[in-house]
């Protein structure tokens, strides 16, 4: 197994700062739901990781860290991460991201 | 390829391949998109076989973004890493043979502006130091000599990381690598003040650490390009393997090269700099009122 990022929705959610989208070297990895969050009262969405895409580099940990101050991204272990973003369960709407959620080892459902 | 010469006759629309249609469906064709933006929209950019945390990456994936008509943008590039990233974009790549890019590029700007009058047709060469300064650096100076308008992008990694750690021109001077165990015994070469000579429009130096400065000097390097003459970036983009970074340290190593020896810099013409706030609304290079000019 190895390590993949992985993003807390609700600290995300309270800040929204975008950082990590601009900072990982993969294309449409960290991706952006405009919508994620809403049901707990937040306004302007969160950032999450297509894992099947992440290599495992850190690079947004360090930026959420140390640029942003917000210490929401954590290295996993992709079993352990629970259901979360694939590439292919990924749709692109009007100026936003929405992935619906699978388990990255046994594949959805 | 252009959108206003290939358009989907209604009801055809999805027998066009699926990378064509994600891009202009989902993608940054036919509309403007920022660096602010990604994770929004699908980029031009696809999966790559680069190492994780390569800093180069994440520049071609901004420069990416930030070209302003990606839909007519042809890149073209040569032997080194950053090709195995450029050519997985969806946008046309030119693989020059080692060195040739320049020569490569110069060929297909004057063909382009021939056979599409009408409208721009971008051209822009990424390579890495190693194609650009040493091995290709007869063909990149003449190219800029003879004022050739297209833009070229120099990935300066500082070393040839493709081949296991050998010195290049743009090396520091007194580095040890991997096959240079003695260090380096000249100085990095001054390619920034070659380019000013040789007539580049428009000249920057950038760290991708800061992805809005990387979308707006791009930007202006490109739309230089298109009418006054040939422009030059050259972008720090440490080579996580040959100089032992760690992965998550690569932007802390960015921000402390930056602030040491890779300041950001740019240079423009004058005419330039009036054609870019006259014709796309650069609001810095605008003519200072009569008013502010006495008081200096």
């Amino acid at each position: 197994m190895y390590l993949v990022a992985n993003i807390d929705t609700e600290i995300c959610a309270a800040t929204s700062c975008k950082l990590c989208t601009q900072y990982c070297p993969e294309a449409n990895t960290i991706l952006y739901d405009n919508e994620a969050g809403q049901d707990k009262g937040f306004k302007y969405g969160a950032a999450y990781v297509a894992v099947d895409r992440c290599k495992g580099c850190a690079q947004c940990v360090w930026v959420c860290d140390n640029m942003a101050k917000h210490n929401a991204i954590k290295m996993e272990m992709i079993d352990q991460i629970g259901d979360t973003a694939l590439t292919e369960n990924v749709t692109y709407g009007e100026k936003t991201s929405h992935a619906l959620l699978a388990n990255p080892v046994r594949g959805q459902g | 390829m252009s959108l206003e010469y290939v358009k989907f006759t209604p009801g055809f629309g999805k027998f066009m391949p699926k990378e064509y249609r994600d891009m202009v469906e989902h993608g940054p064709f036919g509309k403007k998109v920022s660096v602010s933006q990604v994770g929004t929209f699908k980029e031009i950019l696809e999966e790559h076989p680069m190492c994780a945390g390569c800093a180069m990456t994440l520049f071609i994936r901004l420069a990416i973004v930030a070209f302003p008509n990606p839909e007519d943008t042809i890149t073209v590039g040569t032997a080194g890493c950053g090709r195995l990233a450029i050519s997985q974009a969806a946008i046309p790549f030119v693989y020059g043979n080692y060195g040739d890019q320049n020569g490569v590029a110069s060929g297909l700007t004057r063909g382009l502006r021939l056979r599409f009058g009408d409208r721009p047709k971008d051209v822009v060469v990424m390579a890495g130091d190693g194609g650009m300064a040493d091995i290709g650096f007869a063909q990149t100076l003449h190219s800029w000599f003879r004022k050739e308008k297209f833009t070229t992008i120099m990935l300066d990694n500082e070393v040839y990381g493709n081949t296991g750690g050998q010195e290049s021109g743009m090396t520091n001077r007194n580095q040890v690598l991997k096959m240079a165990p003695l260090g380096k015994k000249f100085e990095k070469m001054d390619m920034l003040g070659m380019a000013k000579v040789a007539g580049c429009a428009y000249v920057a130096t950038v760290v991708p650490n800061n992805p809005r400065r990387v979308e707006s000097v791009i930007k202006k390097a490109v739309l230089v390009a298109r009418e006054i003459g040939p422009s030059y970036i050259q972008a720090y983009t440490s080579c996580n393997i040959e100089y032992a970074i760690p992965t998550d340290k690569v932007m802390e190593d960015a921000k402390t090269v930056e602030t040491d020896r890779y300041k950001f810099s740019e240079y423009i013409t004058d005419e330039a700099k009036e054609y870019l706030s006259q014709l796309y609304g650069y609001k810095e290079y605008l003519p200072k009122p009569a008013a502010a000019v006495e008081k200096q």
